[in-house]
C-alpha cells in the first residue's frame, strides 16, 4: 500500500516533476538503432517523459534528438525533409540541425542573421549497441556513458526488441523486479519456450512454488535473490538486478541467453519496454535469433509495421481459453512478454496503489519504490547524485546458481554478478 | 475467441483511465495482525521507534531479558519463547502468535539466533508468514543474516532503518 500522494510523485515523470527529474539525470533508452537505419533516413517521432520530440539521423551519419513542432508556426517536423546537414519543415522550409540549431529561414532575407537566434529543445542522441540513447537532462550534469553489458559486446551475441506498453512505466518496472509471478504466470512457458525450456533450473523453479526471498541493497540498486529447494543440503538461487532507475535483468536458465529490460516512461500512461538478449561469451545462434525474431522468450509479435503488440488489450490480447484449460498458457495468453504487459495493463493506466495489498514477498518492491522516492527526495533537496548514473553501476549481471544453504548468496555469487568481460553468464 | 466482447467494459479496453474510475471503492484492507519482534538490543531501539509510529494492528516486542533462548516445550510441541512489549509487560510467544497474521523479526547481529529459530519454527507450524530485516551492513550483519535466513521466508538486508516503517505499511500492519 501506497499513499496516493507517494504514488504520484513515482509515476509521474513529465517535466518539472520529481521523478521526471530524476529520469533526468540517466541516460536512457530512446529508440532502438533499427529505426534511424541509414545517414539522411526518415525522421522517427519519439515522445519520452512526456516530451514529444523527432529523433533524426544528418546526412553526415550525426543523430539528434529535437522538439518535434517547428520553432515558426508549431508544425510537426516529422512531415520534414531530411536534406544535407538538417531536416527541414515541410510547411514554409524552416530547417534544424541535431542539436536543433535552426540553419535556414527562407522566408527571411538572403544574407538576415535572423536563424541564428532560432534554436529548438535537442537532446543528445548515441548509438551504443543495438539502441541510440538519449540524456534529457542539464547538459551541465550529463553523465558518462551508460556501460550495460547487453550494449558492450559484439554485435553478434545481442539481439533488442521494444514494445508499446499502455501502462504507466512503475508497474511495469515492477514486474521486473517481483520473480515471484514465474511459476505461475509464465509455468507453461518455462516448459515450452524455446527460449527457456530444457534447464534444470526450471525444474526446481517449478518444483518448489513457495520460495524465499532476499532482497540486498546494491550501490546502483538491489540484488533480489529468490531461493528454492535444490538437492539435499542445497539451494537454486536466482539472483535479479535492479539498477536504477530502470534496468532489470531476469536470471539465466541453462545455455540460453541472457534476457532483460529497461522500462522507459513515454508518458504516465504509456511506457516502451526495451526487451533484450545477450551472451556475454558466445554469439547467439541461428535458431535464437530467429526465436526472438519470431517473439518467443521476452520479445512478441507486433501489429505490423509498429512496435505495437499483435496481441494487445483491442483484441483481448487474443485471449484463447482453450489453451489456458488444456494448461499451456496459465493465463490464456501466449507468449511470457504480453502475458506480463496484459496484467500489467488490467491494473489500470496508472494502478491505485493505495488499494493494493502487499505481501511480504512484495519486499523488492517495497524497498524498490523506498529507493526512488529517497533518491528523488534527495535530488530535489539537494541535488545529490542518485544511485545508477555512475556506469559502474551498470556493470552486473544476473546469475542463476545451486549454492550450499548455508552460504550467503551475494557473497557466494559475487563475481557471478559481476560483469567479467568475456567469461560466461553463471546459470543453472 | 469464440465470444468476442461487444461492450468496452466486458473486455480488456476496459483498462482505461475512464474506465478506473468505475472500479468499486471498496475500502482495501482490513488490518494484518502484525508482532514486529527485536532480536537483539540494537534492533529493540528500531522497535521501539517504530511503536512510536501510527499502526492499524502491530505488536511490537522483544526477546525478554534473562531469556536468551528458547525455555523449553510450552503449549504445544515447539519451544516457548518469553518476549516483551516496548511497555515492559511480559507474553509468551504463544500467545502473541495465537492471533498473529504476520511476524517481522529484526536484527542487527547474530545472537539472536536461537531466538530466531524458536520463532520461526512456532510460525511455520502455526502457517504465520515470516519475515526478516537485518538493519545494518556492518560485520555484525553477516552473523544476523545466518541466523535468519532459514527462519524468515523473506529477508531484507539494509542500512535503512525506514525500511522496517515501508515494510510494514505496506503490508497494512
Amino acid at each position: 500500500m501506497l499513499k496516493q500522494d507517494v504514488n504520484e510523485l513515482l509515476t509521474r515523470t513529465g517535466p518539472g516533476t520529481d521523478m521526471g527529474d530524476l529520469f533526468r539525470r540517466y541516460w536512457i533508452p530512446a529508440l532502438l538503432a533499427e529505426e534511424l537505419p541509414e545517414d539522411g533516413c526518415p525522421p522517427v517521432r519519439v515522445k519520452l517523459l512526456a516530451e514529444r520530440m523527432v529523433a533524426i539521423r544528418d546526412s553526415e551519419g550525426r543523430y539528434g534528438l529535437i522538439d518535434e513542432f517547428c520553432a515558426h508556426r508549431g508544425a510537426s517536423l516529422w512531415f520534414g525533409n531530411n536534406e544535407v546537414g538538417g531536416l527541414r519543415c515541410a510547411y514554409h522550409g524552416w530547417k534544424y540541425d541535431v542539436t536543433g540549431a535552426c540553419l535556414d529561414v527562407p522566408s527571411e532575407p538572403e544574407n538576415s542573421n535572423f536563424f541564428r537566434k532560432v534554436k529548438l529543445t535537442a537532446y543528445p542522441l548515441v548509438k551504443i549497441g543495438d539502441v541510440l540513447w538519449t540524456y534529457m537532462g542539464d547538459p551541465a550534469d550529463k553523465p558518462p556513458l551508460p556501460e550495460f553489458e547487453w550494449c558492450l559486446v559484439p554485435p553478434d551475441q545481442t539481439y533488442t526488441s521494444k514494445r508499446w506498453q499502455e501502462s504507466n512505466w512503475l508497474q511495469a518496472l515492477e514486474g521486473g523486479i517481483d520473480s515471484s509471478h514465474v511459476s505461475w504466470l509464465h509455468s507453461a512457458g518455462l516448459k515450452n519456450d524455446p527460449l527457456f525450456k530444457g534447464s534444470k533450473g526450471n525444474d526446481y523453479n517449478l518444483n518448489d512454488m513457495r520460495p524465499f526471498f532476499e532482497v540486498v541493497d546494491a550501490d546502483g540498486g538491489l540484488f533480489v535473490g529468490v531461493r528454492r529447494n535444490a538437492e539435499e543440503g542445497r539451494y537454486y538461487w536466482r539472483i535479479t538486478p535492479w539498477v536504477m532507475p530502470a534496468f532489470t535483468l531476469v536470471p539465466p536458465r541453462g545455455d540460453h541467453p541472457v534476457h532483460g529490460h529497461f522500462w522507459v516512461p513515454i508518458d504516465d500512461e504509456n511506457c516502451w519496454v526495451f526487451t533484450f538478449d545477450y551472451l556475454p561469451a558466445r554469439a547467439l545462434t541461428g535458431a535464437e535469433l530467429q526465436a526472438m525474431k519470431d517473439g518467443h522468450g521476452v520479445h512478441n509479435e507486433y501489429v505490423p509495421g509498429t512496435y505495437r503488440p499483435l496481441a494487445n488489450k483491442d483484441n483481448d490480447y487474443l485471449m484463447d481459453r482453450s489453451a489456458q484449460k488444456r494448461g499451456e498458457t496459465f493465463s490464456g495468453v501466449k507468449g511470457i512478454a504480453i502475458q506480463d504487459a496484459s496484467l500489467q495493463e488490467s491494473m489500470g493506466p496508472i494502478v491505485d496503489r493505495s488499494k493494493e495489498r502487499l505481501v511480504s514477498a512484495d519486499s523488492g518492491i517495497i524497498k524498490a519504490r523506498r529507493k526512488l522516492l529517497t533518491a528523488a527526495v534527495a535530488l530535489r533537496e539537494n541535488g545529490t547524485v542518485p544511485p545508477g548514473v555512475d556506469p559502474a553501476h551498470h556493470r552486473v549481471r544476473s546469475a542463476s546458481i545451486v549454492l550450499p544453504k548455508e552460504r550467503s548468496f551475494l557473497e557466494a555469487a559475487r563475481d557471478a554478478v559481476s560483469v567479467i568481460p568475456g567469461v560466461p553468464q553463471t546459470s543453472v | 475467441m469464440d465470444h468476442r466482447p461487444i461492450l468496452a467494459s466486458s473486455c480488456a479496453m476496459a483498462a482505461t483511465a475512464v474506465e478506473a474510475r468505475f472500479r468499486i471503492d471498496a475500502k482495501p484492507q482490513t488490518p494484518r495482525n502484525t508482532s514486529v519482534v527485536a532480536l537483539d538490543e540494537g534492533a529493540m531501539a528500531v522497535v521501539r521507534e517504530l511503536a512510536g509510529q501510527k499502526w492499524n494492528a502491530a505488536r511490537f516486542l522483544g526477546c525478554a531479558a534473562g531469556a536468551d533462548g528458547p525455555d523449553g516445550a510450552g503449549a504445544g510441541d515447539y519451544a516457548d519463547l518469553q518476549l516483551c512489549t516496548v511497555d515492559g509487560e511480559r507474553v509468551r510467544l504463544s500467545e502473541e502468535l495465537a492471533e498473529a497474521d504476520f511476524v517481522m523479526m529484526i536484527a542487527t547481529e547474530g545472537r539472536g539466533a536461537a531466538a530466531a529459530a524458536t520463532i520461526g519454527d512456532a510460525c511455520t507450524l502455526r502457517g504465520i508468514m515470516t519475515a526478516g530485516l537485518i538493519v545494518g551492513t556492518n560485520g555484525e550483519s553477516g552473523a544476523a543474516l545466518t541466523a535468519l535466513r532459514p527462519n524468515a521466508r523473506v529477508l531484507l538486508v539494509t542500512d535503512d532503518e525506514q525500511d522496517a516503517t515501508e515494510l510494514l505499511a505496506a503490508v497494512g500492519a
